[in-house]
């Protein structure tokens, strides 16, 4: 090589370095532009597509009964959804969702070629069916934790508590009424996703801020049970179509159970019929009958001036009032006001009524809370129906004596005898007594609540004897009659109304309602049987389930039989006289 | 031949160290790409490019010991030896992804369009020293070295791999530009290439027209063949200065990135180890490629000067197109980063290139 020719290569070479490097540059100055200035932009498009925002619900509050034992609970399961636009081959994903979970393939190939982001598969799967497709590792299928609601006690309390659906929302019930409480908080869940669409950190444990709050009702489910079991024998004994039974304390109107028949499990709804759905104590009205006759009694003593001895002639068993004919059962002469109870009789109803006048009978029911809502934390609530005094017509007026041509619901009639059973003070009914938020912290408790006082201490106390005679010997109720107890009640046998307008033959509410112990009530129960076919006398139908339930729950509740005390009180009251 | 001391004294350290780093660079980069996110059948093939790293040291040591000036009498037969197993490529390769690249001997299986690479440089380096004149050389003693060129790149383009194949006439042009061409055959050949651009066009696949127009315009299908780069661009970009991290690529472990162990490794490690980590990788490249050419600066013989200035040529228009690809700056055309994209084939061959560097630079103070 010449020594020229040997430079010349050597700036060649030269040369070479420089082009390589001004390229080499090009690149550097494409990674600053793309790193330094594109960056937060570009950093921002790299979160857009890997993170994406679920709208989800916390878990919902869960209900307690009086005992904290769980009435209902939401539990974790896992839902199956498809991002269509990620599914790389329907048909093999159709087929193979299809085998894991049982569904139609043609239903699902229908879902997975929607044109939307989003679509759920199949919602509250089993464990087992959710590691099934699991692992099948499809792109574009998705686990999301959901939550199912669960409710333990099956049938008990069913129409109570009511239900939630698939969303998490109260539908029936206490689920529907503190919705507001039970439900979980809205809110977005970010999470990572591969370019598959496959969901990754989805899984992590649900945070408790989002929860709902807990509800402690005041029913006990011991009570409930007694309840339901007593009532369910009584409408299967006498063939009924259906009945309802409501414990309640008296001192502080808090519901103990309130059973109805015929019963649904919330667990498989779909499997009963919507109507049994309803808690009808609280929604449905019916004419009361002759229970209705202690409220006109507390009215005769409380403002007609008379006292539980003031007698009235009963016709012999057929009274005319215009172009009807009122009826008793058995034919009475001269009865007592006490007796008119005793024996229930229906003529003596309307002559109580002739001499106190619709206005006092009309203020007092009202007193009582008839025609309007109780208040009842439950959806749904009837006011039941009283027209105004000034409307009645003379037959209205008798008939409204002994409770027909009113309607009222078993929530009004038993919040009604309570105030008498609670020396004449009205309290509002509720059936929960406490919320909880997710910690298990006291949020809000509900106090027992004094309406007003309708009738006089004294009043109460006189129509709670004269209630006593219905369960003694000759009295409709007798089968009432509690062992160790003094026990008040009232039957009643109504008839029901047609669609006409008339009264169906042969359809009758059976009824029992009744509070013990005598001197200081801790239980007021009403039982109501509709339509029973073998038999429809009240005192026949409804008390021996009264009774039933009567014994129970003071045993269970551990209060002392006092017959010893009674006794000698008699004795001795025997003593004095004599 | 006997052993020289100055052999040692003249060893090329640097040029270990630096291949040393871009190998390290490569281990850390291809560590991210197989682990993060993917399923493991993927962890398998780093312990696979360890193997090829080490029998790449092998090549590379193997490279040096003998004076490269045998190479020049090796060159024909290597180059048609080359030539043999592109033909045997076409004839007994096998079909990976749509094309065939590949011929397998037993368990191992090797892309000898990588060595072809070798073979050309070598023929044309043994050609120009023989023929390298200050007047520079016309069409005529052009025809020699065009045929030489276009043989392999048709071979190649069968396969088909175009990226490879262009790859072949750069590495090829770029030599010849640099022994110097005559001016008027210079601006004839200029011409001719000029038309022959859009004939071009018509030759090229539907997928190959497509990337050019998605390199023209990525967001004219951003779902479907503008992804790649566009994801690609945001692997890079979202990293930022300082990066999010080693293992911490979203991109890269959500796989929203294609190819991100071969072709888009780049992008990973811009993603983790943001612009720091990409200006340091193109730096060690860079003084990689200038210490390509200071070899051929210290180099006194023509053959040697022309191989070694071919083999930085390779190095660098790998380098460039492939960064340059990932981020936006060209078509996207399959040509692996050197030492750092997995595959076996490239990283050998590019170890042999480094050995003949070394070769080169060792003996430089030996004189004919």
């Amino acid at each position: 090589m010449k020594p020229s020719e040997k430079k010349y290569i050597r700036i060649r070479i030269f040369l070479v370095g420089l082009m390589f490097s001004i390229f080499l540059a090009l690149i550097g100055t494409k990674a600053v532009y793309l790193q330094v200035f594109c960056g937060s932009w570009l950093s921002e498009r790299a979160s857009n597509q890997y993170e994406r925002s679920f709208a989800c619900r916390g878990k919902r509050g869960s209900i307690y009964d009086s005992n904290q034992r769980e009435v209902a609970v939401s539990i974790d399961v896992t839902s199956i959804a498809a991002y269509p636009k990620n599914v790389k081959d329907v048909p093999s994903t159709a087929k193979s969702l299809a085998k894991s979970l049982k569904i139609d393939p043609g239903q699902l190939t229908k879902k997975l070629t929607a044109k939307r982001s989003f679509v759920w598969i199949k919602r509250h799967v089993t464990p087992n069916e959710a590691k099934e497709v699991r692992v099948l590792k499809l792109p574009g299928i998705d686990f999301l934790p959901e939550h199912k609601r669960f409710y333990p006690m099956k049938t008990l309390f069913a129409q109570v508590v009511g239900f939630s659906g698939m969303d998490g929302r109260g539908l029936e019930g206490i689920e529907f009424y503190y919705d507001s409480y039970l439900k979980g908080a809205d809110y977005q869940l970010t999470v990572l996703k591969d370019a598959l669409g496959r969901g990754f950190g989805v899984e992590k444990s649900w945070d408790a801020d989002y929860s709902g709050n807990n509800l402690v009702l005041t029913i006990d489910r011991a009570i409930q049970y007694i309840a339901e079991k007593s009532l369910e024998k009584a409408v299967l004994e006498y063939s009924a179509k259906s009945g309802m039974a409501v414990v309640m304390s008296p001192k502080k109107g808090a519901v103990l159970a309130l059973a109805h028949f015929p019963f649904f499990n919330p667990n498989s709804l779909r499997d009963f019929r919507p109507e049994v759905w309803r808690n009808r104590s609280i929604t449905d009205p019916f004419e009361p009958g002759s229970t209705m006759k202690i409220f006109l009694a507390a009215a005769a003593l409380e403002s007609g001036g008379c006292t539980s001895n003031t007698i009235f002639f009963c016709e012999n068993g057929a009274y005319r009032i215009g172009r009807n004919t009122v009826h008793d059962t058995h034919s009475h002469g001269w009865l007592s006001l006490q007796q008119i109870v005793k024996y229930s009789s229906n003529i003596g109803a309307v002559k109580v009524t002739e001499k106190i006048g619709p206005e006092v009978l009309y203020e007092t029911l009202h007193d009582f809370g008839f025609g309007l809502k109780t208040g009842i934390d439950c959806p749904g609530e009837t006011t039941g129906s009283v027209s105004h005094y000034r409307r009645w017509s003379k037959i209205d007026t008798g008939a409204i004596a002994f409770g027909q041509g009113v309607s009222v619901s078993a929530i009004q009639l038993i919040t009604a005898a309570c105030a008498i059973a609670n020396d004449g003070i009205l309290m509002k009914p509720y059936i929960v007594q406490a919320i909880s938020d997710p910690n298990g912290r006291l949020i809000k408790s509900f106090a027992p609540c004094k309406v007003r006082r309708v009738v006089s201490e004294q009043t109460a106390k006189t129509v709670r004897r004269i209630m006593t005679t219905v369960i003694s010997s000759g009295g409709t109720g007798e089968k009432a009659a509690l062992e160790g107890y003094s026990v008040c009640g009232k039957t009643g046998t109504a008839q029901k109304t047609d669609p006409n307008g008339g009264y169906a033959r042969g359809k009758y509410v059976a009824s029992f309602i009744g509070f013990a112990p005598e001197d200081h009530p801790e239980l007021a129960i009403l039982v109501l049987i509709d339509e029973p076919r073998k038999n429809h006398f009240g005192g026949i139908v409804a008390a021996p389930a009264f009774r039933e339930i009567a014994h129970e729950t003071l045993h269970y509740m551990n209060i002392n039989p006092r017959q010893g005390g009674e006794r000698l009180t008699v004795s001795r009251g025997g003593k004095a006289r004599g | 031949m006997m052993f020289d001391r100055r052999l040692v004294q003249y060893f090329d350290w640097g040029l270990l160290i630096l291949t040393l780093s871009v190998l390290g660079i490569g281990l850390v980069a291809l560590y991210s790409a197989v682990t993060a996110g993917t399923p493991t059948l993927q962890k398998s093939l780093y312990f696979k490019q360890l193997i090829w790293y080490f029998a790449g040291l092998v090549m590379m040591v193997f490279s040096f010991v003998f004076n490269y000036k045998t190479l020049d009498r090796w060159a024909p037969v290597i180059y048609i030896g080359c030539i043999c197993l592109l033909i045997g490529v076409l004839l007994f390769g096998k079909y990976v992804g749509g094309s065939k690249r590949w011929l397998s001997f037993g368990s191992v299986s090797i892309q000898p369009s990588e060595l072809v690479k070798i073979a050309v440089i070598l023929i044309l380096a043994r050609y120009y020293a023989r023929h390298a004149n200050d007047r520079g050389l016309t069409l005529r003693e052009l025809f020699t070295p065009l045929f030489l060129t276009v043989l392999p790149f048709f071979l190649i383009v069968r396969q088909p791999d175009l990226g490879t194949a262009m790859l072949v006439l750069l590495i090829a042009g770029s030599i010849t530009v640099f022994v110097k061409i005559e001016r008027r055959s210079f601006i004839y050949l200029l011409t001719a290439g000029s038309v022959s651009v859009p004939l071009v066009w018509f030759l090229l696949k539907g997928y190959q027209k497509q990337r050019i127009l998605t390199f023209l315009d990525p967001d004219r299908d951003p779902l479907g063949a503008g992804y790649h780069i566009i994801q690609s661009k945001i692997a890079i970009g979202s990293g930022m200065i300082f990066g999010k991290g080693f293992l911490k690529g979203t991109q890269n472990a959500l796989s929203f990135l294609p190819e991100h162990h071969t072709d888009f490794i780049f992008s990973v490690l811009a993603e983790e180890w943001g612009f720091a980590g990409s200006l340091f990788t193109l730096l060690v490249f860079l003084i990689l490629i200038i210490w390509g050419l200071s070899v051929a600066h210290g180099c006194r013989d023509p053959f040697g000067i022309i191989l070694s200035v071919g083999i930085t040529a390779m190095i660098f228009w790998q380098v460039f197109i492939n960064i340059g690809m990932v981020m936006g700056l060209m078509p996207v055309v399959g040509v692996p980063l050197p030492f750092i994209s997995y595959g076996g084939s490239s990283v050998v061959s590019l170890m042999i290139c480094i050995g003949i560097l070394m070769n080169i630079s060792m003996r430089r103070f030996m004189f004919e």
